[in-house]
């Protein structure tokens, strides 16, 4: 690595906040690293302290039962989440958006949390959390509290986390357990690629719920739906909450072309 | 800081500092030098290892993260002085041309075979989405692993850029 740093591995979470707050701005979370030493290296983070929570026991729990929902430890990774049959077989909107992220190597260390706190307006995870209305569970030496994940997002790359706070477990109610959903990205290539575009499209008996990734300041769920709108109408009020820009990549013009797409073909694959 | 690792079957004791990639840990440190730096990002693939039985981007770990890990790299592949048959047939296929992405492409490759030992061609280029090769255009690795893996027939759903 081109900076030095130190590093500390917490064996509890108490550690982890205890240093957390004793170092205050001086001190990162350090989950999988595929986003924080990236930083790191390219001088936009400047920690004199990285603090691995991966040594936390439990910190990888990730259960899920009929009443209680899904529960997503921080320290989880894209493809723990991937291979776990509870996920496949109850939460297929969330495996859709994981098979999406990044290369196999990235997956085996990418955690889901690490990926909502880098809270980039194109993390593939975040449409489909805010479907399922996930809880983001956040502790500090204060106490825990839990945040709906709409909420969680507050521009790009920043969210409602403030100095000394960790966010520990997500959680996914039970309510739209066994919910049909499809998530679809727009890239350059074939192969692994940060999204262009991104929609997310979930259906619970006659909900229907919407995200979008990369296409505004953070990743933005949209009011529900019910099977009983049109999609006609979902798709015109989903482009009227977004706010796409025009980028090296595209064009705000094709990016909002490419929600209605892929709209109208998670329409035909989840609802019709 | 002190680190304890297990590289390809032995233990090994190194002094780093705390900030030091495995990927430098390993080539410096530790003297394995096959393992490949390209682009330090995640990206292209070439410092592929296998950490505790999984693939990752040994660029994107720090040493101080592997506190007692198990690791295996290229090095790995040669058993008694003898090539793996997934090496062999990386020769045979011509897989191998400028050879900067081969060692991360065997190992993306072995930890693919380890979880599926008869992949199809489209399991394959998953497998190895996260390794850049700038040479070969990845036919010929995909018939080097259905070689490998006694596949060969499926080599005609392949296609040559002639
Ligand atoms: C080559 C490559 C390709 C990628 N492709 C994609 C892609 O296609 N789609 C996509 O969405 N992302 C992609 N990413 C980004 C990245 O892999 C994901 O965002 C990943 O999920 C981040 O998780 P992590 O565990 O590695 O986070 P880390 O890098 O460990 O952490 C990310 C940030 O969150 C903080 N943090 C982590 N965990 C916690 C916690 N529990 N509490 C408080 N703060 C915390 C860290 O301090 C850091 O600021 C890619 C990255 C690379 C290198
Ligand atoms: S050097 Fe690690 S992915 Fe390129
Ligand atoms: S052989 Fe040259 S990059 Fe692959």
């Amino acid at each position: 690595m081109n900076r030095a740093f130190q590093y500390r591995a917490a064996s509890s979470y108490d550690e982890a906040l205890g240093w957390l707050a004793e170092l205050g701005p001086q001190g990162r979370v350090l989950a999988g690293g595929t986003d924080l030493l990236i930083n790191i290296r390219a001088g936009l983070m400047r920690p004199e302290t990285v603090i691995d929570i991966k040594r936390i026991p439990n910190i990888d729990q990730l259960s899920d039962s009929p009443t209680e929902g899904l529960v997503i430890g921080a320290g989880v990774t894209i493809n723990e989440l991937l291979e776990r049959e509870e996920v496949i077989q109850h939460y297929p909107l969330l495996t859709a958006c994981a098979e999406h992220l990044a290369s196999h190597q990235v997956r085996n260390r990418a955690t889901v949390v690490g990926n909502i706190v880098n809270a980039s307006p194109c993390a593939d995870m975040a449409p489909g959390l805010l479907c399922l209305d996930a809880s983001i569970e956040v502790r500090s030496q204060a106490g825990p509290r839990t945040v709906p994940a709409h909420t969680f997002f507050t521009g790009a790359k920043q969210t409602i986390l403030k100095p000394g706070e960790l966010v520990s477990r997500i959680l996914i109610p039970a309510t739209t357990r066994d919910a049909q959903g499809g998530y679809l990205k727009l890239k350059r290539i074939a192969g692994h690629d940060l999204g262009i575009v991104g929609a997310a499209l979930l259906k619970h008996g006659d909900l229907i719920r919407v995200a979008v990734s990369s296409a505004a300041p953070t990743p933005v769920r949209v009011r529900d739906f019910s099977t009983a709108d049109s999609l006609d109408t979902v798709i015109a009020e989903t482009q009227a909450a977004i706010c796409p820009i025009d980028d090296v990549r595209c064009t705000k013009e094709y990016r909002l072309f490419m929600v209605g797409v892929f709209l109208k073909r998670l329409w035909q694959e989840v609802v019709a | 800081m002190i680190i304890h690792v297990t590289v390809n079957g032995q233990a090994y004791t190194r002094e780093t500092t705390d900030y030091k990639t495995l990927l430098h840990f390993l080539r410096e440190d530790i003297g394995l030098t096959g393992t490949k730096e390209g682009c330090a990002a995640g990206e292209c693939g070439a410092c592929t290892v296998i950490l505790n039985g999984k693939a990752v981007n040994s660029c994107l770990v720090l040493a101080a993260e592997v506190q007692g890990a198990v690791i295996e790299t290229v090095e790995g592949e040669l058993k008694d002085g003898k090539m793996s048959v997934l090496q062999d047939a990386f020769v045979q296929n011509h897989a191998t041309q400028c050879g900067f992405c081969t060692p991360g492409l065997l190992m993306s490759i072995r930890d693919l075979l380890n979880r599926n030992p008869t992949p199809s061609v489209h399991e394959i280029k998953e497998g190895i989405e996260g390794n850049f090769c700038r040479c070969t255009g990845y036919v010929q690795v995909i018939e080097a692993v259905l070689d490998a893996t006694g596949q060969s027939e499926k080599k005609k759903e392949l296609h040559h850029v002639s």
